[in-house]
């Protein structure tokens, strides 16, 4: 889900930084009415860094292997602050381990944190009409994969012309993704309502 | 244990190394958007020389260059030969119905060689200074609080979780357990990250607690000396003069 320095236009990284610059300083706002963000620093970073660990995690798929990147499970469990994670953890990506680019650490984080925010909505929203959480960390989890492999494309397409194989490729290579981020988010959502409910946006049953 | 520990090898004294870290991260930080933009593959190429150059002057080991950029340049490589064989244009080589186009051979390499040469400085620009030193040059430079502490709370705990991951997965595999692609498999590993996010939580919740207690209120203290001397500003001037450069020249060129 990264993409690379070099590839997408002046006009698109620009874009991407504006939209992600943006994002960070509502959703920082936004939590700042909730609670002090400053203070928070400390567990909001072991949470990114947990979630960096995740994504090292490698799963085998026939000749290659896939890793979860569970930009769905972020969101439902950091709420909107995932945005400013994820952001923190594509530069710490970017720089220390080579992985993505710089340039496009922008439009990278915008990729995976808009859907992620989507997916904390409607996980809160899904959850009061009583759905269960299985059924919703395997809707929220399959689905913020997809949105972001479709802003993918979108992305790559707006591009140039010529990057329509490369999105198609992209495209497809997501489709197994979204099946196996789905049944893990849900799993780990029903592990953390036995074990943490805390974790996650409802209300704890007494 | 190998840890991904991209400063290894910062304790090196090169001129790269030497350099003030502030002028470092600027410079290099426009130097890679730069890179990241060229127009013309014959430049682009250049580039590329520029930045092994610069591995070079800074004297850092090449196998320990190989090994970090090994994946990264891989991954980008797969841009190539996905380009080379969807971008429509003359054909090359036609086997059946796929064919190898020179258009897309071109934008495929242009795009390889942009982004080997931000992939270099990004991985030089850690490599040579400490973690610690990046850090304060960020303070120095007013970037906001909240994202310099978490970039650097982030990367203290990656390894304890890290730690943390390796002994229970460890232990998972001592149990008999292989990783497969099927549902009993990603119900084990879900639950295990499961497991792996309340450890952090409450870790999380443990720091938090020690560091009020200590008196933290989210501002740094800061004991830094950081001075430009004459060849820091020197080598500023040819790395932005080098980040103009490759965009000036292919337009006076044209001319």
């Amino acid at each position: 889900m990264h993409i690379s320095d070099g590839v997408l236009s002046a006009p698109v990284i620009a874009a991407g930084w504006i939209v992600t610059l943006l994002f960070i300083v509502l959703t920082i706002r936004s939590t700042m009415k909730k609670i002090d963000i400053v203070e928070q620093i400390p567990s909001f970073s072991v949470m990114t860094a947990a979630f960096f660990v995740v994504s090292l995690i490698h799963i085998p798929m026939g000749p290659t292997s896939v890793h979860p990147m569970l930009n769905g499970l972020i969101g439902i469990v950091l709420g909107p602050i995932a945005y400013v994670s994820m952001f923190v953890g594509l530069i710490l990506q970017a720089f220390l381990f080579q992985h993505g680019g710089v340039t496009t650490i922008g439009v990278n984080a915008a990729l995976v944190g808009i859907p992620a925010i989507i997916a904390y909505n409607l996980f809160s929203k899904g959850y009061e009409r009583g759905i269960s959480e299985k059924t919703l960390g395997f809707v929220c989890g399959g689905f913020a994969i997809a949105l972001a492999a479709l802003l993918l494309v979108l992305v790559l397409l707006s591009t140039g012309q010529e990057f329509l194989g490369l999105a198609q490729v992209a495209a497809v290579a997501h489709l197994p993704l979204i099946v196996i981020e789905g049944i893990l988010t849900g799993v780990i959502v029903t592990y953390l309502a036995k074990v943490k409910p805390e974790l996650l946006p409802i209300k704890i049953k007494k | 244990m190998s840890y991904p520990g991209i400063d290894t090898y910062s304790m090196l004294d090169s001129t790269l190394h030497r350099f003030d870290p502030r002028a470092k991260l600027i410079t290099f930080t426009i130097l890679i958007f730069s890179f990241a933009f060229i127009a013309e593959i014959v430049v682009a190429l250049l580039a590329v020389i520029f930045s092994l150059t610069l591995i070079f002057i800074s004297r850092i080991p090449l196998h320990f260059v190989y090994r970090s950029l090994k994946f990264p340049a891989l991954f980008i490589f797969t841009i190539i030969v996905v380009m080379a064989f969807t971008v429509q244009g003359m054909p090359l080589v036609e086997i059946w119905y796929i064919s190898v186009t020179m258009e897309g051979l071109e934008i495929g390499s242009l795009i390889f060689l942009r982004a080997i040469a931000s992939l270099i400085l990004a991985f030089l620009m850690l490599a040579t200074s400490r973690f610690d030193e990046i850090i304060k040059a960020m303070y120095s430079l007013k970037i906001p609080n909240i994202m310099v502490q978490m970039i650097s709370f982030s990367y203290r705990y990656i390894f304890v979780l890290l730690e943390e991951l390796f002994t229970m997965k460890r232990a998972m595999y001592t149990r008999g357990f292989k990783m497969k692609l099927n549902q009993y498999s990603l119900n084990v590993l879900g639950n295990m990250i499961g497991m792996l996010l309340v450890k952090s939580y409450d870790r999380g919740e443990r720091v938090y607690r020690s560091m009020i207690s200590r008196g933290y209120t989210g501002n740094p203290r800061l004991f830094t000396d950081f001075r430009m001397v004459m060849t820091d500003y020197l080598l500023s001037t040819v790395l932005l003069a080098t980040a103009l450069s490759v965009h000036f020249f292919p337009l006076i060129m044209s001319k």
